[in-house]
């Protein structure tokens, strides 16, 4: 299998503190990854640096095989723009949009015209099942609803790897299954997935599951 | 640049009372800055255009008595120390001997309009019972009206009255009204310094809305003066209308040069209005500035409100792409718009203002005597009003969006 992102010897230390400790990691490409732990493990950290939000302290990420910089600012949004797409435990949507100009905003960044974009974004929304409700705020819609636009959000450019940080942790039991449900969709459709949580009833259902303790990976 | 316009815009339609109060404050800075400029210029343009209209715009004069200091150099040379005390004005007449020959030689050049002479003193006009002090003027009224456009500020346009009748004068409105003179053709005594007391008809009134002119001056023809004081075919003062009021200054300097005689330029002789102005200048731009830094304050408190509200979509769209850049343009932008709004509706208020101001009918009394406000209505305070809130805008918007844009999207998804 392809190895989508590497990293070798990852350490992150903020103050004091030793989050990360000589972490190895391979996302293959096509997975759907999940690391559990408990809260403090250093999980969300990992999942930081994954996806190129934060820098390590010390260590190499590759993406397909090439070494991140991780002081190009430019080329880390770009990656983040066009091959990542984000969803955490809280929405984030923003208030003053639609739900259709939210999931339009990282079109735009990608300089997609507003038109096509405003297609895009309306599809996406079709596709998470919130068709009929395009010009509604976010405040206007449920808890289920909104975590369905972030991720219509999340796959707006066609992103590579999906980084989900407690996707479901604000949802109650059916909403979450759907979550998961479309996630494990989109695994099928060949996105890789890449899943922080510490419930392991949702770890058990992805292909692979790595736990963290203390900033270590103890088992993969 | 269409995603940060995209958001930019949506955040100032969607937050409207935000919008509304900032945009405000701007253009009250703006609105204030557009009135208080048109009537400050207003007023001293108006003044400065009535004084160079009535004091001519050079004037050449007998030279001021000499300097006692230069006696002493003119014997001993420039390396001496002396001073001579006691000095009487020197016996010199008050006259300018050559006047005709100044008058025609420069009538030639085509940088003077017209040149006119003068025969000026003082005297006590007397009407009734009632006296008062006068600046005498003697004036050829048909060589007057080419060096001044003394016609503009008589009453009743009988300036060729002076002419037929010879013992007939104009005076001031104002000295009029303070000796009791409601209507012409009444009868007057004046007062020569030299003792003669003769009658004369007030035939009509100057009014030129400046008051220390108008409670003061009387006109004559020159002739019946010279007559009186026994000085025929004497001046002691040329009046010179230029072409450019501005080269007054430079050729002042070449009159007294080639005359010998000094020339008296409008800005020598206004110049305590000219400082004075310029202070005013100062104290109305200062105070202005003052509101205008104040409504960029509120720019700044809303802009910096804003991002820290702002802070999980700012940590959001950082996560999706955006980049330092796109965060400082999106809220910088966001400033510069409600500047820019605010100063066109500014302009817009400002506009209403002057309307409003200039329809006003109110006496004004003092310096100068108006009816109503004298307003300078040029478009150029408004491009200087706008100019300024967009500058204060872009710096006052500038700080809140660099910090936006410093801001880690790590620590915000962190703490929730």
């Amino acid at each position: 299998m392809l190895v989508l992102i590497d990293l070798r010897m990852v350490n992150k230390i903020i103050g004091q503190e030793h989050i990360l400790k000589d972490v190895n990691l391979s996302v293959y490409k096509g997975e759907f990854l999940s690391i559990i732990g408990p809260s403090g493990s250093g999980k969300s950290s990992l999942l930081y640096i994954v996806g190129l939000l934060d820098r390590p302290s010390s260590g190499e990420i590759l993406i397909e095989e090439k070494t991140i910089d991780f002081s190009d600012q430019k080329r880390l949004s770009e990656v983040r723009n066009k091959k990542f797409g984000f969803v955490f435990q809280f929405h984030y949507l923003i208030n003053e949009l639609t739900l259709t100009e939210n999931v339009m905003v990282p079109l735009l960044k990608a300089g997609i015209p507003i038109r096509k974009a405003r297609e895009r974004a309306l599809s996406l929304l079709e596709m998470v099942g919130l068709k009929g409700k395009e010009s509604r705020k976010p405040y206007q819609i449920s808890g289920g609803e909104q975590q369905r636009v972030s991720i219509a959000r999340a796959l707006s450019n066609n992103p590579d790897l999906i980084i989900a940080d407690e996707p479901t942790g604000n949802l109650d039991s059916k909403n979450t299954q759907i979550v998961m449900d479309m996630f494990k969709e989109l695994n099928k459709e060949g996105k890789t997935i890449v899943m922080v949580t510490h419930e392991m009833d949702l770890a058990n259902q992805t292909n692979r599951i790595i736990s963290m303790r203390d900033g270590r990976v103890v088992s993969v | 640049m269409t995603h940060t316009v995209f958001i930019t815009l949506k955040f100032i339609l969607e937050r409207k009372r935000q919008t509304v109060v900032s945009i405000l404050g701007v253009s009250i800075g703006v609105a204030a800055f557009i009135v208080m400029a048109s009537l400050m210029n207003g007023f001293q343009k108006y003044f400065i255009e009535q004084a160079i209209d009535l004091n001519a715009h050079i004037t050449i004069k007998v030279k001021p008595e000499a300097n006692p200091s230069k006696i002493g150099k003119k014997y001993f040379g420039d390396d001496v120390l002396l001073n001579v005390y006691g000095l009487k004005p020197p016996d010199k007449r008050d006259k300018i001997s050559n006047y005709r020959f100044i008058i025609s030689n420069y009538s030639k050049d085509p940088q003077f309009l017209g040149l006119a002479p003068h025969l000026v003193g003082q005297g006590i006009i007397r009407f009734s019972t009632i006296e008062r002090s006068a600046t005498i003027i003697g004036i050829d009224p048909n060589l007057e009206r080419k060096a001044s456009v003394i016609d503009k500020f008589i009453v009743n346009k009988r300036l060729n009255s002076l002419v037929t009748d010879r013992n007939s004068i104009i005076i001031g409105k104002l000295l009029a009204k303070d000796l009791g003179i409601e209507e012409h053709n009444k009868k007057v005594l004046i007062v020569f310094p030299n003792g003669v007391v003769e009658v004369f008809k007030v035939v009509d009134f100057f009014n030129s809305g400046i008051t220390t002119l108008d409670q003061t001056r009387v006109y004559m023809n020159i002739r019946t003066y010279q007559a009186i004081l026994g000085r025929p075919n004497e001046v002691n003062e040329i009046i010179v209308k230029l072409k450019d009021v501005n080269q007054a200054q430079k050729l002042s300097i070449a009159i007294e040069r080639e005359t010998g005689y000094y020339a008296e330029s409008w800005q020598k002789a206004y110049k305590n209005f000219l400082q004075l102005f310029k202070i005013q200048n100062y104290i109305t731009y200062m105070i202005v500035f003052a509101v205008l830094v104040v409504s960029a304050f509120g720019i700044f408190n809303i802009i910096m409100m804003i991002v820290m509200e702002k802070k999980k979509d700012i940590a959001i769209l950082m996560a999706m792409g955006y980049e330092r850049g796109d965060i400082v343009k999106i809220f910088t932008l966001q400033g510069l718009i409600n500047g820019l709004v605010g100063a066109f509706l500014g302009s817009l208020v400002g506009y209403s203002i002057q309307e409003w101001l200039v329809s006003l009918n109110l006496d004004v009394e003092g310096l100068v005597r108006a009816k109503g406000f004298i307003l300078d209505r040029s478009l150029v305070y408004y491009i200087y009003g706008v100019l300024f809130a967009f500058l204060f805008s872009l710096l006052a918007s500038f700080y809140p969006s660099y910090r936006a844009s410093k801001l880690n999207p790590v620590d915000i998804f962190r703490s929730g």
